[in-house]
C-alpha cells in the first residue's frame, strides 16, 4: 500500500505504511491482553512499545509475528490482511528475549538458518556470502564455528540479531533484546542497534519497559497500559505534551498535584487543589469544569532560589547528579516534591543544604493540567 | 525418575553382583570360589542353546526397543500439542503403565492375545483359498516383541516428554519465524535436540527387554529368550556357567544404562 497515513496529530506517519493494526484485540481466557489496538507502522521507522510488565507488549509483537491470532480485528502487512498467515510465511523476523538460538548449531548455521529454508533453494555460495556479510555487520568475524554456549550474552545477542536481519524482513521485532545485558553493554548495543537500523533501513519494532531506552532510540513510542494504547508520539511529544498523568509519569519524572478545574474561561485554567490551594496551568487535553485533574510540573521546570517570589519550602534531601542537582523539598500545603537545578545556577549561587529554606517558582504556562489517571 | 530407575536397578542387580564373583570360579560348584578362571565364559559361549537364546533375546530387544522409541517419540511429540483434561488422563495412564507389575502385563497380554487368536484363526482359515495351508496366529517372537513394545513405549514417552518439556518453546517459534514449516522445524530443531533422550530411551528399553523374564515367560510361546533359558537351567541346578551368562547379561545392561544416563545428562546441560 503506497498511501500515506496521517492519523491524529501524534499518530501521523510521514512514511509509507508497512504494517497496520485495526481494532485488534486478543484475549487469553478472560485476560484481555490487547484491546482495540489501532496503529500504523511506517516503513523504515523505529517504533517502540513501552509499558509496565503485563500490559500486553509481547502479545502485540507476537500478533505481528504470527504466533498469536487476534481474537478480533485485522493485522495488515504491506497492505494485505495477514490474520490467517502462519508465522513461517510472514516476511517478519523476531529477536527473542532469551535469543532462542539453536543450541545444536554453530554460529554460522544459526545465522544461515532462515536462508536455508528458502524455496527455491539458495545456492551454498550465496548463503555463505550473505552469512559472512551478516557476521561482518554485527562484528562477529572469527566466531563462525563457535558453539552457542561458548558465546557471551552480548555475542549471543549479536548472533540473534544477525540471524534475523540476514533475511531482510519487512519488520524486525525485538522483544526486550537488551534486558539480559549489563548496563554498559546495553548502552553500547542501543547505539549499535540504532546505527544498524539507519544503515539497513529495516523497520524496527521494539518492546521495552525501560523508558530511557525507548526515549533514546525510537522515532515514535507507543505507550501501553493494561492492553490499551494510551498515547503514540515522538519521544519529545510524549515528554512535552503527555495526554494523561499515566504518560507523564511513565515518560520522565514529574510532580503531580491533584485537584478539580474551577474555571475554564481564561487563558490560564485555574485548578482548586485537594489541599485547598489554587494553582494555574494550561490544558493538556480536553477537560471540563469540575473534572478530577492533576497539575504536572517537571522537576527541571521548577526553580529553587533565595530571593524573589515563590513558595517557601524546606530542603529535605539533596542528590548530586553531575550536571544537575536534585532536591527533595517540602511545602506546608503541597507536600513533598522534586526540583532539579542545573549545575550552572549552583555555581553562581551557594548550593542549598539539607534543612535550608528556599523559594520555589515556575511559569504557569508550563504547568500541564492532565486527566488524573 | 533417574533416582527411581537407579534404585530399581540396584535392587535388581545386587544379588547378581554376588553371582558375578562366583562366575570367575575355577571349580564346578556355583557357590564356592575355587581359584580364578574364565573357563565358564568360554563354555557358555560355545553352548548352542545359550547362543540360540541370546540371538532371540537380542532380536526381541532390538526390535521392541526400536519400535518403542519410534512410537514413544511420536506419542510424546503429539502429547505436547494437547492440553487440559485429555493430557492429564494420558499422562497418568502412561505413568500407570510403567508401574504395573510385569506379571499383570504378562498374564493380561497372554489372555488377551490367546482369546483374539482363537477367534481369528478359524475366521482366517475359512476365508483362505482351499488347497493352501492358512497362516496360524500363535504366541512367539511376534507377540513377545509386541508385548515389550507396548510396555516400553510408556517408558520412552516419559523420557522424551521430560526433554520436550525442558526445551524452550521459543526455539520452535524461532524456527517457524525463520520460515521453516512445522515439518522442517521438527526435523531441524526438535528432533536433534531431543535425540539424546530418544537414544537413552532406546537403550533403557533394550535393557528392560533384554532382562525381562516375566512378560516373556507368558507370551514367548515356544521361543526361548536368555532369561527363560537361565530359568529353566536353574531348575537343573545352578552351575558356574549360569553365573557366567548372568554376569554377561549384567555387563551389557550396565553398559547400556550408563550410556543412557550420560546421554540424558550431557544432552541436558548443553541445551540450557
Ligand atoms: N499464552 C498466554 N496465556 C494466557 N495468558 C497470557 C498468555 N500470554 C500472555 N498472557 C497474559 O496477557 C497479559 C499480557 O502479557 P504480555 O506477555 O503481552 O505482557 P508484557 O507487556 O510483554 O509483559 P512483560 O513486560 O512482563 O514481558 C498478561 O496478563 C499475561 O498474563
Ligand atoms: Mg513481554
Amino acid at each position: 500500500m503506497k498511501s500515506k497515513a496521517y492519523d491524529s496529530e501524534s499518530q501521523s506517519v510521514d512514511r509509507n505504511v508497512i504494517a497496520e493494526l485495526r481494532d485488534v484485540s486478543k484475549s487469553f481466557g478472560d485476560v484481555l491482553a490487547a484491546s482495540d489496538l489501532n496503529l500504523s507502522i511506517g516503513e523504515g521507522e523505529f517504533l517502540s512499545f513501552l509499558g509496565p510488565s503485563g500490559c500486553g507488549k509481547t502479545t502485540v509483537l507476537r500478533i505481528l509475528a504470527g504466533f498469536e491470532v487476534p481474537t478480533k480485528g485485522e493485522v495488515l502487512l504491506d497492505g494485505e490482511v495477514v490474520n490467517g498467515l502462519d508465522a513461517y510465511n510472514r516476511p517478519v523476523n523476531m529477536v527473542f528475549q532469551q535469543y532462542a538460538l539453536f543450541p545444536h548449531m554453530t554460529v554460522t548455521q544459526n545465522i544461515g538458518y532462515g536462508l536455508r529454508q528458502r524455496r527455491p533453494r539458495l545456492s551454498k555460495t550465496q548463503i555463505v556470502k550473505k552469512v559472512t556479510k551478516a557476521l561482518d555487520v554485527v562484528q562477529l568475524g572469527g566466531f563462525e564455528n563457535r558453539r552457542i554456549w561458548e558465546m557471551s550474552g552480548g555475542q549471543q545477542q549479536r548472533v540473534a540479531l544477525a540471524r534475523a536481519i540476514i533475511n531482510e524482513p519487512k519488520l524486525l521485532l525485538l522483544d526486550e533484546p537488551m534486558a539480559a545485558l549489563d548496563r554498559k553493554l546495553r548502552k553500547e548495543m542501543q547505539i549499535e542497534l540504532q546505527n544498524l537500523q539507519r544503515q539497513l533501513g529495516i523497520t524496527f519494532v521494539l518492546v521495552t519497559h525501560d523508558q530511557e531506552e525507548a526515549l533514546s532510540m525510537s522515532d515514535r513510542i507507543c505507550i501501553m497500559r493494561e492492553g490499551h494504547i494510551v498515547q503514540v508520539g515522538s519521544p519529545q511529544e510524549l515528554y512535552d505534551r503527555p495526554k494523561s498523568r499515566y504518560v507523564a509519569d511513565f515518560v520522565g519524572t514529574s510532580n503531580f498535584f491533584s485537584g478539580k478545574i474551577t474555571n475554564l474561561t481564561e487563558n490560564l485554567v485555574s485548578v482548586l487543589l485537594e489541599n485547598g490551594m489554587s494553582m494555574q496551568g494550561i490544558l493538556g487535553g480536553e477537560l471540563t469544569v469540575g473534572q478530577d485533574v492533576c497539575i504536572s510540573i517537571r522537576p527541571e521546570q521548577m526553580r529553587l532560589h533565595r530571593q524573589g517570589d515563590g513558595l517557601t519550602v524546606k530542603v529535605l534531601n539533596r542528590i548530586f547528579l553531575g550536571e544537575h542537582t536534585e532536591y527533595l523539598v517540602t511545602h506546608g500545603t503541597l507536600g513533598d516534591f522534586l526540583v532539579l537545578s542545573p549545575r550552572q545556577s549552583e555555581l553562581n549561587d551557594v548550593p542549598f543544604n539539607r534543612g535550608d529554606e528556599g523559594l520555589v517558582s515556575w511559569d504557569s504556562s508550563i504547568a500541564l493540567i492532565l486527566e488524573n489517571n | 525418575m533417574r533416582i527411581y530407575a537407579t534404585c530399581v536397578y540396584l535392587f535388581l542387580y545386587t544379588p547378581i553382583a554376588i553371582i558375578a564373583l562366583f562366575s570367575f570360579s575355577a571349580g564346578r560348584h556355583a557357590s564356592q570360589f575355587q581359584g580364578f578362571s574364565i573357563k565358564w565364559y568360554g563354555k557358555a559361549l560355545s553352548n548352542p542353546f545359550v547362543m540360540d537364546a541370546l540371538e532371540t533375546s537380542l532380536m526381541v530387544a532390538v526390535a521392541s526397543a526400536f519400535l518403542a522409541s519410534v512410537f514413544g517419540t511420536m506419542a510424546a511429540v503429539a502429547l505436547q500439542g494437547i492440553k487440559g483434561l485429555v493430557r492429564t488422563v494420558f499422562d497418568s495412564l502412561i505413568y500407570v503403565a510403567v508401574m504395573i507389575p510385569g506379571i499383570v502385563i504378562g498374564i493380561a497380554t497372554l489372555i488377551g492375545l490367546v482369546t483374539v487368536f482363537d477367534q481369528l484363526n478359524p475366521l482366517v482359515s475359512t476365508l483362505w483359498p482351499t488347497g493352501f495351508t492358512p497362516p496360524k496366529l500363535h504366541m512367539g517372537m511376534g507377540t513377545l516383541i509386541a508385548a515389550h513394545t507396548v510396555f516400553l513405549m510408556a517408558l520412552v514417552v516419559i523420557i522424551v516428554r521430560a526433554k520436550l518439556v525442558g526445551m524452550d518453546r521459543a526455539l520452535t517459534e524461532a524456527s517457524s519465524d525463520l520460515y521453516a514449516t512445522p515439518m522442517r522445524t521438527f526435523q531441524q530443531v526438535t528432533l536433534p535436540i531431543i535425540f539424546p533422550a530418544i537414544l537413552a530411551g532406546f537403550l533403557l528399553s533394550f535393557t528392560f527387554s533384554f532382562d525381562d523374564f516375566i512378560i516373556a515367560f507368558f507370551v514367548a510361546g515356544s521361543e526361548t529368550t536368555l532369561p527363560i533359558y537361565i530359568f529353566s537351567s536353574i531348575r537343573r541346578g545352578v552351575t558356574p556357567e549360569i553365573n557366567a551368562i548372568g554376569t554377561m547379561v549384567l555387563g551389557v545392561s550396565l553398559l547400556m544404562l550408563i550410556t543412557a544416563q550420560l546421554l540424558l545428562q550431557t544432552g541436558g546441560k548443553k541445551n540450557k
